[in-house]
């Protein structure tokens, strides 16, 4: 079988992490598109989203497909049938946007750790304390994009 | 991009850290912000986005200036 394309791949990684909160592994995509792991490795590497979906450096899996992470992070964000971790502040209301539905989001104070809770839709603003540090200007955000 | 309960805890963080304040976005702002920047990529006519295309989303929700100009 030829290697997926790289629309069919976004659509299967974002697929399985909207249904079930984490992206596909390796072994997952390889499966699924009947194809080896070498050439599902390969294929990740290749997808280079946006500059948003990122394999880990030493394993190859996925890390993070724009606005989620693959592993739990400050920013949890409880949907309907699944939760999802996102990658900073602004990532946590982008999650809301792509799943198109009501969340809550579970997150806390950079600095004290204290929680922050708040829903928020597609649609509209959340209503909760807090505010967002963009430590990072725009020029700098692909240089490092685990950092930014 | 990071949550803090408020500029006094921003300050303290920053404090702590050593590191410059960069910009400050209430939640409202990172919510149009949000909305602007992500599309669903499942859409089979999802894209990724130019530099110039993310740049006018940027200065469509009023993020301008030197620290909101994206790397040519």
């Amino acid at each position: 079988m030829p290697k997926p394309t790289a629309g069919a791949l976004r659509v299967h990684v974002y697929d399985k992490l909207l249904d079930g909160g984490r992206p596909p592994t390796i072994s997952e995509i390889a499966e699924h598109f009947a194809i080896s792991p070498a050439d599902s490795r390969r294929a990740i590497a290749a997808m280079q989203i946006g500059k948003t979906v990122l394999p880990d450096p030493y394993t190859g899996e996925i890390w993070m497909a724009g606005p989620f992470s693959a592993g739990p992070t400050a920013y949890r964000v409880i949907g309907r049938h699944a939760q999802w971790f996102a990658n900073c502040a602004w990532d946590m209301l982008g999650i809301a946007v792509i799943a198109d539905e009501e969340v809550r989001i579970e997150s806390q104070c950079t600095d004290c750790g204290a929680p922050i809770s708040m829903r928020a839709n597609p649609r509209t603003p959340p209503v909760a304390e807090g505010i967002v540090h963009f430590l990072i200007p725009a020029r700098r955000w692909y240089e490092d994009i685990g950092f930014t | 991009m990071s949550l803090f309960r408020s500029e006094g805890h921003l300050a303290a963080w920053l404090a702590t850290t050593k590191q410059k304040r960069g910009e400050v976005l209430s939640l409202t702002k990172v919510f149009e912000l949000a909305a602007a920047w992500y599309s669903d990529p499942r859409d089979p006519a999802w894209r990724p986005r130019t530099r110039d295309e993310s740049q006018e989303v940027l200065d469509s929700v009023g993020l301008t200036g030197d620290f909101w100009e994206l790397p040519s």
